[in-house]
């Protein structure tokens, strides 16, 4: 957008060395490993799963019509990935496209309410209302109005990814630094030059707050989605449906665990990319 | 256009300003004028509540006054702000955390362009220099102390030859010694460089140190009580401090202050 907004490789070097200088802080102790090699760090995480795992292989023996064994799960994977794999992309497809969307529109509705208050009052609560509705009652109705192809999924995972995003966005836009304002409001900095410089870059905390909610829902919108219409193309969360109704529960419990592997990545990609946006942001911003 | 006009950077005329709602109204500032002369250096110092603040932030043009005019070279102060002639320094830094300390200090030559044409516009790198921040321009606000993080943000007021520089307690946020030493870095600064100069402080030895008169103001409400000159031969410099003439100006202003705020201790 701006010169300020995209990091450069210098921007970059410095924010590496803020990092380092910032684990080295956190932890005088610590060698020049990284944080996650060491067992202090992994070992804790290692053992919950490991005895996660060993309690769902119990239940899954002895009870084998509630739970599949994790072997079984495994095997279904690995027996037929192509399929595994398509309907992977398919939800994938359905969260970015739809996530880009509902992002974008809730950041642009955000800098509209911000800049005018009357905008705000006249929409937000309209915007509540189709908020508290749920959307798993909203997704059928999609459904007959838009079809069984990919645009009600779209719609769906929009949808809940907006709400979020407008949240945060506006209270990132809203909490400016007042004395750096007055600093561009006695330079007569046109209203496009205040955006640019100051509210846009400095909303980002709360943005990347934002974001940190809404990429998970925008996973929890696709599934459920697919849930209500199948369609041509499937998906995880059709998956899920149709196989727990033929009782075929490898194929469920592998394909939640897909599900769940998207959440992961996307969160962690977020991580990435939070980190080398906001090297210059002291903490996490509470999303609301 | 009279003579005291062309004189002035800053003309100050029966300036008023309440605040609160109806009923509850506080006077803020009452009647207040006050004229600061080109290239003169002119420290408001007062109790709290005293509407030295609100006084700089009408000058700045950030809050508009209930009655009388400001003018800035003869000028609105809309009008002088449009034109970029007005030179911020807040309480805060307020540096931009994601802009390098150079790009922070070129920030007011980026935003409102039509005014840099025909201007002094002065070298962000030799300026940053001059403040003693030439090692640290590509560094980050946040890797610089309180005291460098404050000279970066009056480089960036100075960048573009602004006719008046506004100045709200910009040492206040410092330890004592970081104080003293940033206070003596500014004035060697001005005194090569000088401007017209609004400086609003707590401390005594900085007004006198500074100024070339202290404008000591009262509350309840605010209000010029008295203007003190200092007739500090210039340019000064730390030795000042120990001069007999420095010690009998201090026992002048902190008497004012005593007297305008009741006899309570400063």
């Amino acid at each position: 957008m701006s010169e300020t907004s995209t990091i450069d490789a210098t921007a970059s070097m410095a924010a590496a060395e803020l990092a380092d200088r910032r684990t080295r802080r956190d932890a005088p102790s610590a060698r020049r490993a990284p944080a996650w090699l060491r067992p202090r760090v992994w070992l804790p995480t290692a053992i919950t799963f490991a005895v996660a795992a060993f309690l769902w292989q119990v239940v899954a023996i002895t009870n084998p019509y509630v739970i599949p064994t994790l072997d079984a799960i495994g095997a279904s994977l690995a027996g037929d990935p192509a399929m595994y794999w398509a309907n992977f992309l398919v939800t994938l497809q359905e969260v970015v496209i739809g996530a880009a969307s509902g992002i974008v529109a809730g950041f642009l509705l955000a800098v509209v309410m911000a800049e005018f208050r009357l905008i705000e009052r006249a929409v937000m609560p309209l915007v509540v209302v189709v908020m508290v509705t749920p959307i798993v009652a909203i997704a059928p109705a999609l459904v007959v109005a838009f079809g069984f192809g990919m645009m009600p999924k779209y719609i769906v995972t929009a949808l809940v990814v907006f709400f979020p995003m407008l949240v945060n966005s506006l209270a990132g836009l809203r909490d400016v630094d007042v004395k750096a304002l007055d600093v561009f409001r006695t330079l007569h900095a046109s209203k496009w030059e205040i955006f640019r410089d100051l509210r846009f870059p400095g909303c980002m905390p709360y943005v990347f707050a934002g974001l940190r909610i809404a990429l998970p829902l925008a996973v929890v919108g696709a599934a459920v989605a697919e849930f209500v219409a199948a369609g041509q193309q499937a998906g995880l969360g059709s998956l899920v449906t149709t196989s727990a109704a033929q009782a075929n529960l490898p194929v469920t419990w592998a394909s939640i665990a897909l599900l769940c592997v998207m959440g992961v990545l996307l969160v962690s990609l977020l991580a990435v990319v939070r980190k080398r946006v906001l090297w210059w942001s002291d903490g996490e911003v509470v999303a609301r | 256009m009279s003579a005291a006009v062309v004189d002035a950077g800053v003309r100050v005329s029966n300036v008023s300003k309440s605040f609160g709602a109806d009923g509850a109204r506080v006077k803020v500032l009452d009647d207040v004028s006050l004229t600061i002369g080109m290239g003169e250096f002119v420290s408001v110092i007062g109790p709290s509540g005293c509407g030295k603040s609100t006084l700089l932030k009408v000058v700045a043009g950030l809050i508009d006054a209930d009655g009388g005019k400001v003018e800035i070279d003869g000028s609105t102060v809309r009008a002088a702000a449009a034109d970029k002639r007005i030179g911020l320094v807040p309480q805060s830094p307020a540096l931009l955390p994601w802009r390098t300390v150079l790009d922070n200090v070129r920030l007011p030559l980026t935003v409102n362009r039509r005014a840099n044409a025909g201007r002094a516009i002065r070298d962000p790198k030799e300026l940053l220099a001059s403040f003693g921040l030439g090692h640290a321009m590509q560094k980050y606000p946040g890797q610089l102390s309180g005291g460098m993080q404050q000279r970066a943000a009056i480089a960036r007021a100075f960048v573009f030859d602004p006719a008046i520089m506004l100045m709200d307690e910009p040492f206040s946020a410092l330890d004592e010694m970081n104080r003293d030493q940033q206070r003596l870095g500014l004035l060697e600064f001005w005194q090569s460089n000088r401007k017209a100069v609004l400086f609003v402080t707590h401390s005594v030895p900085e007004a006198i140190m500074l100024s070339d008169r202290i404008v000591v103001m009262a509350a309840h409400p605010g209000r010029i009580d008295r203007i003190i000159d200092v007739d500090l031969p210039r340019p000064r410099t730390e030795e000042a401090y120990a001069s007999d003439e420095f010690r009998e100006l201090e026992r002048v202003v902190r008497t004012a202050l005593h007297e305008v705020m009741g006899g309570a201790h400063v």
